[in-house]
């Protein structure tokens, strides 16, 4: 309650040297914008990569192939592979990307056959705009991931082209599934077409099996079918699919955890400096306040208030600007044909905060600690 | 019984191997409603023996007991709590927070307390009131004159309505008229509200406002003698 009361103080003393405060706070935004930034990639490897309970997706792909344009494989596997115990479908698909490399702006296009991918891997895809209906009347109608739609600003109606494919929107679709924002989905044979004739060539099949538990056993024996076929075959759990596609973006992320520990790093130093040479100027007026008859704990919580706030106004300041950009922006990594989003919702704001306060918490100890140990008269004596 | 009792009181300090003894021995009385001024030397320990009263340090013999508390005996938060309820303490150099408004540092002591909004505003006006300087509420110490600075600081020491104010040469920073009216306002508060006073000066002409003056030299009272 008396720090509620003397939070107004805080508020002063924080405002007290105004350019000195601004430039913290503005050094505190920036390595926070970061250090979120960071966070929301990593959010979104882990989101892509980490399988859960509920997975029940494998992705057959080509053995020894690492690419979309690599990876070909006859389309009839799809009868032997719905043959199997514990296969409830199987999609082939056709990807193709508009761009090979990492980028953050990669359109895939994934031709799968129309008929059946909406009760069977698409059932969980959600229209938002347009209609599934007019997908699937138009030959070169494609529902686009809620993600893409917004980051190239494509409505229903519209027509684009990447990866020399011209497509037209018919509809947009929400997914929980990370590799369903970033795509366009359209007919199967559109696909074969486009381009050069490869009819009857997939890229990957997603197949998926009635329990989690069935994973690996299912992928065993679709790869021991294949074993001695001329397109041997590779299967993986959805989401170790995507690892190994994005090996590369991983440990880039991986890495780049370092830098955000660096920024918070820098956050620390930034605050405990400002502190420090706050409470360096004021010992008088701390030899005051317990005159006045503030224990030293308050006074000590008082300077780690000024901490906190200071850190908190530029963390979550900088964790919004990352926040707002990420959302704007749509970012998602991709490479070949998977897609890695950045994760950025109110989680990664709320991560920032608890951040930026015990970050606060932590640079104010040290000088409230000394700053609540000097006697008072050594105070006075001193200035 | 007096209000404050000191005995034997000593305080020492170390300094590499040497030891300083500011005060050494004192013996003294103040009994409730004193006006008591201490004059002497520098480094005669008045200082000393006021920062001891206003518990803002602690003697390392002797005991100092006021209104039955032995203030030797708190530990540094207890003595902290007690000096919020009985201590108001003047400084020469008034001490206010710069970037607080005149009524935010009066009310720096009673965010200590369990009081609504409206009783510490009632509080604060009254002590401005009482202090002439209500007028200049909203003011910053900067804009501010030396005389109500301290007018301020001493609204700040009597908020609280302590039984005790200290005041550690008041006037020492202040013109000739400022001097007064700070000296008259000190002696209102001793006359009017019963407030025991123990002021150290080195002004004899501020004196003649105490009811007593006492003398220090090498820790040590040296004489005593009744104001007019």
């Amino acid at each position: 309650m008396r720090l509620v009361r003397c939070f107004p103080y805080v508020i002063k003393q924080v405002t007290r040297h105004r350019v000195r405060s601004m430039l913290t706070v503005f050094g505190i935004a920036i390595a926070m914008f970061l250090f979120t930034s960071v966070q929301a990639m990593n959010e979104g490897v882990t989101e892509a990569t980490t399988a859960t309970a509920n997975d029940t997706t494998l992705v057959v792909y080509r053995e020894d192939r690492y690419c979309p344009a690599t990876s070909q494989l006859p389309q009839d596997y799809q009868r032997q592979i719905e043959s199997i115990d514990g296969v409830t479908s199987v999609t082939p698909m056709m990807v193709v990307v508009s761009n090979c490399r990492t980028s953050l702006d990669v359109v895939t296009f994934r031709g799968v056959p129309k008929e059946s991918f909406l009760s069977g891997a698409g059932k969980g895809l959600e229209v938002i705009a347009g209609s599934a209906e007019d997908w699937l009347i138009r030959t070169d109608a494609a529902l686009l991931g809620e993600t893409l739609a917004s980051r190239r600003g494509l409505k229903p109606g519209m027509r684009f082209d990447a990866a020399g494919i011209t497509a037209t929107v018919a509809g947009i679709v929400r997914s929980d599934n990370p590799q369903d924002q970033n795509v366009a989905y359209t007919a199967l044979e559109f696909v074969q077409l486009a381009g050069r004739d490869r009819l009857g060539i997939v890229t990957q099949f997603n197949v998926k099996v009635a329990d989690s538990a069935l994973l690996d056993p299912v992928a065993d024996e679709i790869d021991e079918m294949f074993r001695t076929a001329q397109e041997p075959t590779a299967t993986f759990g959805e989401k170790a699919f995507i690892g190994r596609l994005a090996d590369d973006i991983i440990e880039l992320v991986g890495f780049a955890r370092w830098l955000g520990l660096g920024c918070l790093a820098a956050v620390l130093a930034l605050v405990a400096n400002s502190i420090i040479l706050g409470v360096q100027s004021r010992v008088a007026e701390h030899a005051v306040l317990q005159t006045l008859g503030y224990k030293s704990r308050m006074v000590a919580v008082l300077i780690v208030a000024e901490g906190v706030l200071l850190s908190v106004l530029g963390g979550v300041f900088g964790a919004a600007m990352a926040l707002g950009v990420a959302r704007l922006g749509n970012f998602a990594l991709s490479v070949e044909g998977t897609s890695i989003p950045i994760v950025a919702d109110s989680e990664l704001l709320l991560m920032g905060f608890v951040v930026c306060v015990v970050i606060g918490v932590l640079a104010g100890l040290v000088p409230a600690w000394q700053a609540s140990r000097r006697s008072i008269v050594e105070c006075f004596r001193s200035v | 019984m007096s209000f404050i009792t000191c005995q034997n009181l000593t305080r020492e300090y170390k300094k590499g191997d040497a030891v300083i003894r500011p005060l050494d021995g004192l013996d003294l009385e103040i009994p409730r409603g004193d006006f008591l001024a201490l004059m002497g030397p520098s480094g005669s320990g008045k200082t000393t023996l006021l920062n001891l009263v206003a518990g803002i340090d602690s003697p390392t013999g002797g005991s100092l007991v006021i209104d039955g508390t032995d203030l030797a005996k708190l530990s540094r938060n207890k003595l902290a709590a007690w000096r919020s309820k009985h201590i108001g303490y003047v400084f020469q150099l008034y001490n206010l927070v710069p970037v607080l408004t005149a009524y935010e540092n009066v009310e720096l002591p009673l965010l200590l307390h369990d009081l609504s909004k409206r009783q510490r505003y009632e509080r604060i006006t009254e002590a401005l009131e009482r202090v002439g300087i209500a007028d200049r509420a909203d003011h910053f110490p900067r804009q501010l004159s030396g005389g109500q600075e301290q007018r301020v600081a001493i609204a700040r020491a009597i908020v609280t309505d302590p039984d005790i104010i200290v005041a550690d040469e008041p006037t020492g920073d202040l013109d000739k008229g400022s001097a007064h009216t700070v000296m008259q306002l000190l002696q209102t508060l001793n006359k009017e509200l019963g407030k025991t006073i123990v002021m150290v000066t080195h002004d004899p002409k501020t004196t003649e406002y105490a009811t007593r003056t006492l003398h220090l030299e090498k820790g040590r009272l040296v004489e005593a003698e009744v104001a007019a």
